[in-house]
């Protein structure tokens, strides 16, 4: 078997199939950053790849779609902050039900949407010169959207943000200790607000790239629960964007190999391995116990009452 | 006067009883949701076109019903008044037969499994042939002489599909091989999607499919190679792509096992041997890039160019092979089957003896890989 071959297809599809992935973890290390825990991201991604494909369908606009995919995304996560910033409801039981209501809204309008293959898609690229490095050149510059190279960049912005600037600070002071960031005068619900709805817009990003790139056709359920994937994947890149990065490719390349190994090893097993791996991350954060947990936000999953603790 | 109206009265009252009587309110239960372009989007296609059809049926659905809950649903459908249910899927028949056995005047029809009752019939649509079919111009089509096939679960139903297809490969070219990879999902497009990019990586150069997305048409056409559909109309996802593929009718079952309630030939009582099988003589299944369509125009010069030797036709155009296995198919006077003996499986048994043609229990029950395939095959004998 050709080795180069195998790498080639491998990490082209790691980072073709890890592109929503990362777009998602990315959303979501800024929601849970500044303390909120958002498990809606299924349902933030469902609509946007609704969104995307339905606006970009319609005026042949695949970018259009894409930025309204991310409007949509950000106006549910800006939902589930409401419900848990300014309602103070339990965050897991509202992000769940975002989940479902993203699901099901998704598929009540996107009847009548399926069966439409989509004319106007997110061409992939080839850079020039780039692609022509061989083995490199058709291993990470070619075949991918700029969605790839965008969530990348993005990844190393938002880090930057998070360890480097004031702003980055203040977000992480929210998540650590609400009470201290709000007798510094932060204004934590803003702060809040602001992150879970950023988070969803990346969210909502990642869920359109799905309907005008990676598939470009609207299916209902087509997440299929990648957004379940991101939770895990936040913890395991224990809420640094740096990390989330290869978290994402990481895992995208074991999706691809469960498909490629196939005729060497059984395929219920290979069909295993990604969510192992996510199992194992989850359980070894768990054992490996303080040192991960005290890379978690210290007051993740907590509503903030001013005079309470 | 008065007697005469008090007469026509009645005879109206008894009429309007009578036609009540003969009104039908038809559930369907589907496993997954209509939206899926695949299996549940078809059976929706011909509960439309029956409902549309015909003043004396009012139809009503539920969508993705998980299949441990079937029953609860049953039980909404029938308070609601319906007196015929369909369920459509596998993992619905234990559910379906409690429910017929606790509702005995309520006819219950289930799609795709084995068990029956007094007021419970089967039914199902069939694609071997028409792997078959596609399976005879992806040979002709393959350079590399390696196929694709995502398949969604090693089960009876799925593995009868590849080897026909691959029966219809060989038959065209002795070399063919078809390269399978299993998703483990009736609906998951990414994983379609990776299944289908392994494949790619690997050499296939002409795909076919039984999962319920039309992923593997997108993805091989973005590659520039030819692929088939399966179950929906999918030439438009891939008008250059798109060979032919498996189109279903299930309106043709729903139609015939409706009006037969209608018209009072199926009863509570007398269904307990009712079961549906229907194929491509009868016009439940048909062959095609889309309805009418049975090889896309674009791939017609190059497969009556495809001249073979053949064991039984001599020099014959692989184009013309294909509509001589159609009409031997979609006859009444079925004269040719996939399955005809000798056929040996990928291990060099005999498993089809020369002469005959496999039964409808050892169809549904078929676990043998044909020669030709090649890739993981769980359960193989």
């Amino acid at each position: 078997m050709d080795w180069v071959n195998w790498l080639v297809s491998t990490v082209s599809r790691a980072l073709a199939f890890g592109v929503p992935l990362l777009w998602g973890t990315l959303g979501e290390i800024c929601a849970e950053r500044a303390g909120v825990v958002n498990l809606g991201v299924e349902g933030m991604m469902i609509l946007g790849a609704f969104t995307a494909f339905a606006v970009a369908q319609s005026t042949g606009q695949p970018g259009l779609g894409l930025l309204c995919a991310a409007l949509v995304g950000g106006g549910a996560a800006l939902f589930h902050a409401f419900l848990t910033v300014t309602l103070r409801a339990n965050q897991y039981v509202s992000g769940l039900a975002l989940s479902m209501f993203g699901l099901g809204l998704a598929g009540l309008l996107g009847r009548g949407w399926e069966g439409k293959p989509l004319a106007a898609t997110l061409p992939t690229l080839t850079l020039p010169g780039l692609a022509r490095i061989p083995v490199l050149g058709p291993m990470l510059f070619q075949d991918q959207t700029v969605l790839t190279y965008a969530g990348v960049l993005l990844a190393v912005l938002l880090w930057l943000l998070l360890f480097r600037t004031r702003w980055g600070v203040v977000i992480r002071s929210v998540g650590e200790s609400p009470a201290t960031a709000d007798a510094l005068g932060i204004r934590v619900s803003l702060v809040r607000y602001l992150c879970v709805g950023f988070g969803g817009l990346l969210a909502g990003v990642g869920g359109g790239y799905l309907s005008v790139a990676y598939r470009p056709a609207w299916t209902e359920g087509m997440s299929a629960g990648m957004g379940w994937i991101v939770i895990a994947l936040t913890i395991f890149a224990a809420w640094d964007p740096l990390q989330a990065i290869w978290g994402a490719f990481f895992f995208g390349a074991l999706y691809h190999l469960s498909y490629r190994l196939q005729a060497y090893l059984a395929p219920e097993l290979l069909k295993l391995m990604p969510y192992l791996f996510a199992v194992v991350v989850l359980a070894a954060s768990g054992f490996g116990g303080a040192r991960w947990r005290r890379r978690a936000p210290g007051a993740l999953g907590l509503p903030y009452v001013r005079g309470e603790r | 006067m008065k007697r005469i109206w008090a007469v026509v009265l009645a005879v109206v009252a008894l009429g309007a009883v009578a036609l009540g009587a003969t009104r039908i309110k038809a559930g369907f239960i589907y496993v997954g949701p209509i939206g899926d372009y695949g299996w549940t989007h078809a059976h929706d296609v011909g509960r439309r076109i029956v409902d549309e059809k015909y003043d004396w049926l009012e139809t009503v659905y539920v969508e993705s019903v998980p299949e441990g809950e079937v029953e609860t649903y049953i039980d909404l459908l029938i308070r609601q008044g319906c007196n015929v249910i369909f369920t459509t899927s596998f993992g619905f028949m234990d559910g379906t037969l409690a429910a017929a056995q606790r509702y005995p005047n309520v006819i219950f029809a289930h799609c795709s499994g084995f068990k029956r009752w007094a007021n419970m019939a089967t039914y199902m649509a069939d694609f071997y042939q028409v792997y078959y079919l596609n399976g005879l111009m992806a040979g002709a089509l393959t350079k590399t002489g390696k196929i694709g096939y995502v398949a969604a679960f090693p089960i009876p139903e799925v593995k009868r599909h590849i080897s026909a297809f691959a029966i219809g490969a060989r038959e065209v070219n002795p070399r063919a091989e078809v390269h399978v990879r299993w998703i483990y999902e009736w609906y998951n497009p990414a994983a379609a999607k990776e299944a289908t990019e392994a494949l790619i990586a690997e050499g296939c150069d002409v795909f076919a499919f039984t999962e319920d997305s039309p992923t593997v048409v997108q993805v091989a056409a973005e590659k520039g190679l030819p692929s088939f559909g399966h179950y929906s109309p999918m030439y438009d996802f891939a008008p250059d792509h798109v060979v032919s593929g498996q189109l279903v009718h299930w309106e043709k079952i729903y139609e015939d096992f409706l009006v037969k309630v209608h018209k009072g030939i199926y009863t509570t009582k007398n269904l307990a041997h009712v079961d549906y099988w229907w194929l491509l003589a009868q016009g439940a299944v048909e062959v095609g890039a889309k309805p009418g369509m049975v090889i896309n125009p674009k791939y017609e010069a190059f497969l009556k160019n495809y001249v073979i030797n053949h064991p039984v036709f001599g020099r014959i155009s692989v184009y013309d092979l294909v509509f001589i296995r159609l009409n031997q198919m979609a006859d009444p006077g079925i004269t040719f089957d996939p399955f005809q003996g000798p056929i040996y499986d990928r291990k060099g048994r005999l498993v089809v003896p020369a002469g005959m043609w496999m039964s409808y229990d050892a169809l549904i029950t078929m676990e043998w890989a044909a020669a030709g395939i090649v890739g993981p095959w769980p359960g193989e004998p």
